[in-house]
């Protein structure tokens, strides 16, 4: 796609690259353009620009538990310093860094596999693939339902199953147990989202010119020196946006951990998200959840840089900038 | 591919066994048990009575299948039926009207984004990427106040109005790949023509684009249908709440009837995969435009 978008510059890029002139009389012979961008700005601009800077705004603010934001006290960095020193964040933190490494990690091998697997034609590869992506579509509340349900403590159906095969002498407590929770969560999470890095890497997969396959066979190469050698390498652009995504969308997800445990049992499946919505909503510390949200901003800041940096490897949009 | 033809040719020659082959099959049988089990079990619940899915060990399958929790759910005479049945339409409303808007606001600024070089293009451009980046909870508070005083809380118009944006940069950015592609001579031609330039968009770009707009339409829709967080901190009220935050508050106000829970996620999923199995191809291709060169 970027391939095309310098000669698709047109005419009015050609204008504006002639000579530079001042930069208000470039917005003024552009204003015409702007009409197009005009309601997507306005939209963006009220439920963007808006609360973003609220969030700091209200980080700096002890504010009373009513909502009623005209009594807000100044108080400096203290939410800041709050939020950093409680053990509830450091040990939240920890869980973050899991939850989103091992989900990615994870999603990102599962779905490599089935991109693999999948290539090769033969019958029935299109049912499999739909199949496969049904979780990623249904909402992650069902999603939720349903694993609660599974995870049953006394009626669960893979508690029965262990039992069945012996593994363990009665079902075992997956959400009600520290130990187990986070893991059970990351599961349910890997089961939603494998097929998206699935679908994202068989796309890149058909990038691979057939003819290097063929001509490093012909060199008596085996199937894993092929795909070291010839898939692997191709795959690379792909691989990092579809991880960048799956970090992004697993350092924000708030609906599996908060309708199947609300961050329990004593806050060990919570995750930032889930914690500054409980600080917030839950004990109606909003000054608080504010700096907690503007430290996530700061990390989501980092990543994103490099999300947008991989998006748009090669694309001439940087150039003008 | 070419192995199957190699061995046509020459049948003589034995073939080792392919082992990585065999791990590919025996790795997507595993990965298509570890995605249909728990949809089967899911569906099998439901057909169940409450009394037989509680018990223990399990009734690996329904000894006497029954659609009456499906009933209950879809039968208006009742309440839990006019429960479901306003949450379902509430969904519907909410997630259509966001399409529509969001295909209304996106077409022009991918349009613009991908035609025009106007300053600010770049920093506008990457502003409505980073959106993407941010969680919702982290919205969640200054807008739920921003709503307040815009006198929308509990109202569809702060669900519509934050849908949109969340599915406003995707929507962009996958459209402006699609403008991209449709070469700029085409309009070209048609202002030679004596065409103006809203007349050659309408009638040049707009048609050759339905692709790009069935499949950010397609995300808009299933993105708001399935949205839980804002629907519910927005909606309080129960007659205005959509499916995701409805069928929440109706199975935990007394003891969770798990095989009515189950029927009623089934149900919530039905349209969105019904819709992603009609409409794979663009779904796909949504997926993974931008991400992978062309």
């Amino acid at each position: 796609m970027s391939t095309i978008t310098g000669q698709a510059a047109g005419p009015s890029a050609a204008r504006a690259v002639q000579k530079k002139p001042n930069i208000v009389s470039r917005i003024i012979k552009h204003r015409a353009d702007y009409l197009y961008v005009l309601p997507a700005l306005i939209v963006m601009l009220v439920v963007i620009a808006f609360p973003i800077y609220y969030t700091i705004e209200l980080s700096f603010f002890r504010t009373p538990p009513n909502l009623q934001m005209k009594d807000k006290i100044w108080t400096g960095l203290s939410n800041y310093s709050l939020v950093l020193n409680s053990s509830v964040f450091h040990e939240v933190t920890i869980q973050t860094i899991i939850w989103t490494l091992a989900s990615t990690v994870f999603s990102f091998l599962l779905g490599l596999g089935a991109a693999l697997s999948l290539h090769r034609e033969f019958v029935g590869r299109g049912v499999l693939r739909a199949l496969l992506l049904i979780p990623y579509v249904i909402s992650a509340v069902a999603a939720s339902y349903v694993w609660k349900w599974l995870y049953h403590s006394d009626f669960g159906v893979i508690g029965a199953i262990s039992v069945a095969l012996g593994f363990t002498d009665e079902p075992i407590n997956f959400l009600d147990n520290r130990q187990t929770v986070l893991a059970s969560l990351i599961v349910v999470n890997i089961w939603k989202e494998f097929s998206f890095a699935m679908v994202m890497l068989m796309a890149g997969l058909q990038t691979v010119p057939d003819q290097l396959h063929r001509a490093a066979m012909v060199d008596g190469a085996n199937t894993w020196d092929r795909f070291w050698h010839v898939t692997f390498p191709h795959l690379k652009g792909v691989s990092m946006v579809t991880i960048l995504l799956l970090m992004v969308a697993n350092f924000n997800s708030f609906i599996i951990p908060f309708v199947m445990t609300g961050g329990g049992p004593a806050d060990a499946s919570h995750i930032w998200i889930t914690h500054i919505y409980q600080l917030a909503f839950g004990r109606q510390q909003w000054g608080a959840a504010s700096a907690y949200a503007v430290i996530l901003f700061v990390v989501m800041m980092t990543l994103g840089y490099f999300y947008v940096k991989a998006l748009t490897r090669g694309d001439e949009t940087r150039q003008g900038a | 591919m070419t192995d199957t033809t190699a061995t046509r040719i020459r049948p003589v020659v034995k073939k080792p066994v392919d082992w990585w082959r065999w791990a590919g099959r025996v790795f997507l049988t595993f990965l298509l048990l570890f995605t249909v089990l728990p949809m089967a079990w899911m569906i099998l619940t439901s057909v169940k009575s409450q009394f037989a899915a509680m018990q223990y060990p399990p009734q690996w399958w329904p000894a006497e299948p029954t659609l009456n929790n499906y009933f209950k759910l879809l039968d208006p005479t009742q309440r839990i039926g006019q429960d479901f049945l306003r949450y379902f339409w509430n969904s519907f409303y909410v997630s259509l009207l966001t399409t529509i808007l969001g295909v209304v606001v996106a077409v022009p600024a991918a349009y613009a984004f991908s035609r025009f070089r106007f300053p600010g293009r770049n920093f506008m451009f990457f502003a409505v990427l980073v959106r993407n980046m941010f969680p919702a909870v982290v919205f969640l508070m200054p807008l739920f106040l921003l709503m307040r005083w815009m006198g929308l809380v509990n109202t569809h118009g702060s669900l519509i109005l934050t849908y949109l944006t969340f599915g406003l940069p995707l929507s962009i950015w996958l459209l402006k790949g699609f403008y991209d592609n449709i070469p700029i001579q085409l309009e070209q031609a048609a202002r030679i023509d004596g065409a103006t330039r809203l007349q050659a968009f309408l009638l040049i770009v707009m048609p050759l684009s339905t692709p790009g707009i069935i499949a950010t339409s397609i995300f808009s829709f299933i993105g708001a249908w399935n949205e839980y967080v804002y629907a519910y901190t927005f909606l309080s009220r129960d007659d205005q709440m959509t499916l995701p935050v409805g069928i929440q508050r109706f199975f935990t106000e007394f003891a969770t009837d798990w095989p009515g829970l189950m029927a009623a996620t089934f149900l919530m999923s039905v349209p969105v995969v019904v819709m992603f199995l009609v409409l794979q191809k663009y779904f796909v291709r949504a997926l993974t435009e931008g991400a992978v060169k062309h």
